[in-house]
């Protein structure tokens, strides 16, 4: 288990800090806590306005007692961002309690969610308890047990992210995502052997410069249900140089999390076996490191990917879509998905067009567009819809190859010519892009796990009804 | 630009004959008038060039009956599926293989009137040429097309539709010449005379220089004028039709609010102080576009007399680094009184913005505000050159607007605001800055530009950065000067604030 563990109970420990959410208005959710406390609640909560943002830290004989501002919650997100409140405001402790009597099994929940994940740091995270208060934990229980699933996954997802480059390198990346077997995920690994038969030319030119060699793995959970499998394909670049089309040393340390995508298909796979979903799911991970060394592939270059198509080296530092080209063809070819979403650290033009609080989304279908997004909104993982125009994939003619890799020059929309790029190789499976780039890390540059909890919920959404099959 | 004339079937004596030839259509009229002339030569010519018809398919048959020195077969696509964007691209297609023509005749007897007009429209538009600093060009070289006649029996309802369109044309190709006119000829005072000429359609121009703009309190504009050695000037243009307009019961009492349209008019933008790097600078001339663009659609709206009341205003400065300009760090006043940090200098369209649009809302209470400006580069990386950004704080305005421009070859694409991206703006010396970083730059640039705009007023914001200029030929347009937008924001009054 990764991050604070989550038990229910039916009141407080005393001694143990406790989070009160305080909505705004006069109703006050301590005001239902059993035992003779309710007046001691609505003597702290004097002038108390319930606003969000507003925390009251009051010491009383039962311990310490944070009064948070509440607002009018509506949806889940808002009880999520509630939770990650309360743990701001505890501070440096090791257990703290959510108060959640009186409230709906979903918000107590989601107030759970929000303080677990809240809770996550890569190496400085004292929280190790939580304890969720409710009137009755045998109902809520098993909703729990879900949330907990995906916040599983997406705790999985930001450690992956979190390590440097040195220690997370494709060889490292494969074996962690081995251990994921021990959940009923079968997990297989191709090397560059059988990359090599397989004729995966982009993902081995891509990771021909680094000392160790490119993956591809292959993630698969049976799930229950006899239809295809909805597919996850995931940039797993472990560490991007750039290649030789070097990156400017600026800023090229952040450069560890371009396998954020590759993590958070790994964490929806997680959450999914976790919560024994019964949809079928495999996920395509392209791992390579891309360095500058004398086996580097080169501007010029033209590769034959793996679906037959040769496409020409405009720019190494684009090294994402070449290594996605080859996963998402071997998806299509080796597993028919009914549907395929890939996720990837891809452009630095997503991140200037839509910045860190929406990833774009591009697609060949509107009805998966929608489904995700809707997804996304439920878990506040924000997406908003990107163009693939015709212009776009004009731009991507060569005189040598297939097509070319990017363009280059100032001012181009390289989001939406990766897109069109990638579009090629979806072929006419139902297919959603998501550029993560913007979102992959917080404002304080730790990793956010964007894209685990969302393709898990699309999954629970969309691809769990019995009649799908 | 050609003239346009809707005549009677007859076979022209000289000059080009087009045919507009749609798959498996069958020849009538002129076509198989001309084919039986000339002995089956055109079929058979068709047939050997693989002409089938087809969208973007063409082909020219030289001289094949006396006077007639050439045929030109233009296809319209499936029969069932010409819609008014395929007859425009047709026509726009047959510009270039007639231009060498003094006249040409287009058989249009298979054509309802509302496509000939659309054919024709596309032809006219395609014809716009900017040669006035060409001085040693070659008469040869030149296009010589004069007059197009479309051949129709229904000559009376094609006049009728064309009347509207041929209104737009004009409009389009003022704002293209606005567009196209180098730094030096077209300052800030420049372009607002050439705002005066269109006060013969009706429309009332009023003409604002810095005195008036300080009193109204305009900060921010007047900082970005500081450094040019020419005066800024704001337009105001309102066209009343709605009111009576152009009439003789003019300046009655206005039926209803006004909508109003707003441009960035930046006749040079270096970047001032914050300069910009020297290639493609020269694109900078270009920065007017969003102005141009309001001036033009407000003549295609008096041209057709348009049953709108609407107004227009634009805010025409140079942005010249000097003695004088204004610096990074420095804060101005806002007119709504709001402050802003200049943190880059480069960013003064929405500086010029913030102050028209608020006189606009105290002035006309409009029912709602579109602006046009070409305000970021980062709509370009974020979009291209196919759409432009359109932001909006109001879903029933962004849908008509969306809807309004597929039609008319002018899309938009939607793109976010959010509490999120207004944080970016924040300052710890005044109310905003005037960037809000790298990330999501066109965005906190629309969420600049929002913090103007009122609350409950329905309002766009259009970057048409990518789209004002084109360094290709477009179907209707030669490269160059688009004038993106005219069309868009004319059909959007049409389809929705007429009448």
């Amino acid at each position: 288990m990764i991050g604070a563990e989550v038990r229910l109970r039916v009141a407080p420990k005393p001694g143990v800090p406790l989070a009160v959410p305080v909505l705004a208005g006069p109703v006050l959710a301590g005001q239902v806590l059993a035992g003779g406390t309710a007046g001691a609640w609505t003597g702290l909560a004097a002038g108390f306005a319930g606003t969000v943002g507003e925390v009251r830290d009051c010491a009383t004989p039962e311990g310490r007692v944070l009064l948070l501002g509440a607002g009018q919650p509506q949806r889940g997100t808002d009880w999520e961002a509630l939770g990650a409140a309360a743990v701001r405001a505890a501070g440096p402790v090791k257990r703290l309690a959510l108060l959640a009597r009186g409230l709906p099994p979903e918000a107590a929940v989601a107030l759970a969610t929000g303080a677990a994940l809240a809770a996550w740091h890569p190496h400085d995270a004292p929280l190790r308890r939580l304890d969720l208060v409710v009137d009755q934990p045998l109902l809520v229980q098993p909703l729990w047990a879900r949330a907990a699933a995906a916040v599983q996954g997406a705790l999985f997802t930001r450690e992956l992210t979190a390590l440097p480059g040195n220690v997370l390198h494709p060889a490292a990346f494969a074996a962690r995502l081995e251990t994921l077997a021990e959940h009923g995920i079968r997990v297989d690994v191709l090397g560059e052997k059988r990359l090599r038969r397989l004729g995966a030319g982009a993902l081995l030119a891509v990771g021909a410069g680094a000392a160790h060699g490119p993956r591809l793995a292959v993630l698969r959970w049976r799930g229950q249900f006899a239809v295809p499998p909805v597919a996850f394909i995931g940039k797993g670049i472990t560490f991007d140089t750039g290649g030789i089309s070097i990156k400017p040393t600026e800023g090229m340390e952040r450069m560890t999390s371009d396998m954020a995508g590759a993590a958070a298909c790994a964490g929806a796979m997680l959450a999914m076996a976790l919560r024994r979903s019964p949809a079928p799911a495999v996920a395509v991970l392209a791992i390579a490191e891309n360095t500058t060394g004398g086996d580097s592939y080169r501007p010029g270059d033209v590769l034959r990917t793996m679906s037959g198509r040769t496409v020409e080296v405009v720019d190494t530092d684009a090294e994402g879509r070449l290594v996605l080209a080859d996963a998402l063809h071997y998806a299509v070819s080796q597993h028919q998905p009914q549907a395929m979403l890939d996720l990837a650290t891809l452009t630095g033009a997503m991140v200037t067009a839509l910045g860190s609080h929406r990833a774009g989304i591009f697609t060949n279908d509107a009805a998966l567009q929608a489904q995700a997004a809707a997804a996304g909104d439920q878990v506040g993982e924000a997406l908003w819809p990107m163009p693939i125009g015709a212009r776009h994939r004009e731009d991507l003619r060569s005189e040598i190859a297939d097509l070319k890799q990017c363009c280059a020059g100032p001012l181009l929309p390289d989001a939406s010519h990766a897109a069109a790029f990638l579009r090629e190789f979806a072929g006419d499976t139902p297919w959603a892009h998501l550029d993560i780039a913007g979102v992959r890390l917080d404002e304080k540059g730790l990793p956010t796990g964007f894209g685990a909890r969302l393709l898990d919920r699309l999954v629970e959404l969309y691809f769990e009804h019995p009649d799908r099959h | 630009m050609p003239e346009i004339a809707f005549v009677k079937p007859a076979m022209p004596k000289h000059g080009a004959l087009v045919l507009p030839i749609a798959e498996d259509g069958v020849a009538a009229g002129l076509h198989a008038a001309l084919d039986q002339a000339s002995g089956g030569a055109i079929t058979r010519a068709l047939e050997a060039a693989s002409f089938k018809g087809r969208k973007g398919q063409s082909a020219t048959i030289w001289a094949p009956v006396e006077g007639i020195s050439r045929v030109v077969a233009i296809g319209l696509g499936k029969a069932g599926e010409i819609n008014a964007e395929a007859a425009e691209a047709a026509g726009g297609a047959t510009y270039a293989l007639v231009a060498k023509e003094r006249d040409a005749t287009v058989a249009a007897e298979g054509l309802p009137a509302p496509l000939a007009a659309a054919f024709a429209l596309g032809l006219q538009l395609k014809s716009y040429r900017f040669d006035r600093y060409r001085t040693t060009e070659k008469e040869d070289d030149k296009p010589k097309l004069e007059k197009v006649v479309f051949a129709t029996d229904a000559a009376t309802a094609c006049k009728n539709a064309w009347a509207p369109l041929r209104a737009i044309a004009e409009g389009v190709f003022i704002t293209r010449d606005l567009v196209s006119e180098p730094p030096n000829v077209l300052h800030p005072v420049e372009m607002a005379e050439r705002c005066k000429p269109l006060e013969k359609l009706g429309l009332t121009i009023e003409i604002l220089g810095p005195k008036e703009m300080k009193k109204l309190g305009f900060g921010a504009f007047l900082g970005v004028a500081q450094g040019s050695p020419v005066e800024p000037r704001m337009v105001v243009m309102q066209w009343m039709g709605a009111s009576g307009s152009g009439t003789a019961t003019a300046k009655k009492k206005p039926a209803q609010k006004p909508v109003a349209f707003i441009g960035k008019g930046v006749t040079f933008d270096t970047g001032g102080i914050s300069i910009k790097p020297a290639g493609g600078m020269e694109d900078m001339k270009w920065d007017m576009a969003g102005a141009g663009t309001v001036i033009g659609l407000m003549a295609a709206l008096a041209g057709r007399k348009a049953k709108v009341d609407a107004v227009g205003l634009v805010g025409l400065v140079e942005n010249m680094p000097s003695g004088t300009a204004q610096r990074p760090g420095d804060v101005v006043k806002t007119a709504s009184g709001q402050t802003v940090e200049v943190i880059n200098t480069d960013a003064e369209g929405r500086l010029v913005l913030c102050d028209v649009m608020h006189y606009a809302q105290e002035r006309f209470d409009p029912r709602f505000m579109v602006d046009l400006a070409t305000l970021t580069g980062a709509i370009i990386i974020a979009l291209g050159h196919e759409h432009a950004g359109m932001f909006s704080n109001d879903d029933t305005l962004a849908q008509q607007l969306a809807a309004a421009g597929k039609p008319v070859g002018e899309a938009v694409w939607r793109m976010p605001l959010g509490e999120a991206y207004d944080k970016q703006l924040k300052s710890e010396i005044a109310d905003m800055k005037n960037v809000g970083g790298r990330p999501g730059g066109s965005i906190t640039a629309a969420q600049f530009i929002q913090r103007f705009v009122n609350k409950g007023r329905p309002w766009a914001h259009l970057d048409i950065a990518g789209v004002a200029w084109s360094s290709k030929d477009l179907p209707t347009a030669p490269k160059g000067a688009t004038a993106f937008g005219v069309r868009l924001l004319d059909r959007l009054v049409a389809d929705h604030y007429e009448g």
